[in-house]
């Protein structure tokens, strides 16, 4: 009983040290814990999110708004210069649409050869991208769309450009982007001219990714468009994600080591697209230009 | 009080750093405004206050991340702990000098990130991390805590020490 009264008279005396203490052993046990893996949005989280949303969205928006009317007003100082160059430029340009018109109908045609879906069903969600993460080593944006748009976590990401990578969380009415190009990124895809399938992996810089597990035998040169496999559950099919660079052939060891130049320029995005989750077609925009596929037997 | 203010300042700056970083293409580092909060919390708070804003002003860090794990909660409290101690050796005096302090407590804190991180992951070496944009870093929470010193010193005065520290910074 004595004992159990000092053990309490030294916890009390002690409260303040032992309360931070386990305030610095908290997070370090959740971190030990959970390692690279992010916990679920708890109800904190999601008020904190809901609360910082909007403001996000309205800087966005007061900034677009002053840098529009500045852009405006630049813009009328040149329209005159500009107006004399257009004219000339009209004159021109009248002569190639008559080449331009004879192009497209050619275009129309090989179309309708290839059987090329002009509209595919699916949900897609546009966003805009009002955030980004403030810790350099976490390569995420926020996007200004959430749950109540339909967006849920896993969702593909794509511009018109290319894949930007997949949804990692989504509240009310925002969701956290996991851009391709963070080293926790991992994605299936395919090199489009040989139709040979690797792994892509982001590598922490904004500008490149790593091309994982492609055979050494397989033929890979600088420059080849890599899409998504679709193999991944993920991403859907064929959407474009990278060109190859500096492709290094070992002399020994299985694969080959390859970087990507990612289609997307990640420092400049603006809106994105939100695609259903696979298993819907992701639409026309950022789906790679068909090549003719060269079969190469069963992989 | 002086907690609900470091956690509302962090909120709110956290969310205008999203945006303007968006804008401004920063690429390599970001500015550290919760840790130039958190060096505040040093050396203007008790130990229980200012460690549960440290807490806080982390957690938000880490939620804000977009990838919350526990790493900037942890390094909150662990930066907050360093800066009462490095406050009972320095006496920080006016706008530069706690700018000097936050810059300093920012470099630890970075360090420590990086550390924390190597010891935790297996990215190491595969350009996850890097401590190239450290000083970049460390330079802008500096230049943001110069910015941000009026705003903290409405909640009084930085730092208020009778007895003199070993070193000096003054204004």
């Amino acid at each position: 009983m004595q004992h159990s009264r000092d053990v309490l008279a030294l916890l009390k005396r002690h409260r303040e040290p032992l309360l931070v203490l386990l305030l610095l052993a908290y997070p370090l046990v959740q971190l030990l814990g959970a390692g690279a893996r992010a916990r679920a949005p708890n109800l904190v989280d999601r008020i904190l999110l809901a609360a910082t949303a909007p403001l996000q969205r309205g800087l966005v928006t007061v900034i677009d708004a002053a840098a529009g009317a500045w852009e405006r007003y630049v813009a009328l100082r040149r329209v005159e210069r500009e107006n004399r160059t257009l004219r000339a430029e009209v004159q021109s340009l009248r002569t190639e649409v008559g080449g331009m018109q004879e192009a497209r109908l050619e275009n129309e045609r090989l179309r309708r050869l290839l059987n090329y879906p002009e509209v595919e069903s699916g949900q897609r969600v546009v966003a805009r991208v009002v955030g980004i993460s403030p810790d350099a080593n976490r390569l995420t944006v926020r996007i200004d769309r959430g749950e109540a748009d339909g967006v849920r976590r896993n969702m593909p990401v794509v511009t018109p450009d290319g894949v930007v990578g997949q949804v990692l969380r989504a509240t009310g009415s925002a969701a956290d982007v996991l851009l391709l190009v963070d080293p926790n990124s991992r994605l299936g895809v395919r090199v489009q001219r040989t139709r040979a399938r690797a792994g892509a992996a982001g590598t922490g810089d904004d500008r490149l990714l790593r091309l994982d597990y492609l055979l050494r035998a397989e033929d890979l040169e600088e420059g080849d468009a890599v899409v998504t496999s679709g193999t991944d559950g993920v991403y859907p099919p064929g959407l474009m994600v990278g060109r190859a660079t500096r492709v290094q052939r070992q002399g020994s060891g299985m694969f080959l080591g390859a970087m990507l130049l990612p289609a997307v320029d990640f420092s400049r995005l603006e809106e994105v697209l939100v695609l259903s989750p696979p298993g819907t077609s992701p639409g026309l925009l950022p789906r790679a230009a068909p090549v003719p596929a060269r079969v190469e037997g069963p992989r | 009080m002086r907690v609900l203010f470091a956690v509302g300042l962090a909120l709110l700056l956290l969310s205008v750093e999203s945006v303007v970083v968006k804008y401004l293409g920063l690429t390599l580092a970001r500015i550290d405004v919760t840790v130039a909060i958190v060096a505040f919390l040093s050396l203007r708070s008790g130990l229980l206050e200012g460690a549960a804003g440290a807490f806080a002003v982390g957690y938000l860090l880490d939620l804000m991340s977009g990838r919350p794990t526990g790493l900037y909660t942890f390094l909150a409290v662990l930066t907050f702990l360093l800066g009462r101690i490095a406050r009972s050796l320095v006496e920080v005096r006016g706008a530069l000098g706690f700018a000097v302090f936050a810059l300093a407590a920012d470099a630890v804190h970075g360090l420590l990130a990086l550390a924390v991180t190597w010891l935790t992951s297996k990215t190491w070496g595969m350009g996850a991390l890097s401590p190239a944009g450290l000083p970049l870093e460390v330079l802008l929470t500096g230049a943001a805590a110069l910015c941000l010193y009026p705003v903290l010193q409405r909640f009084g005065p930085v730092a208020e020490r009778a007895e003199p520290g070993l070193i000096e910074l003054h204004r």
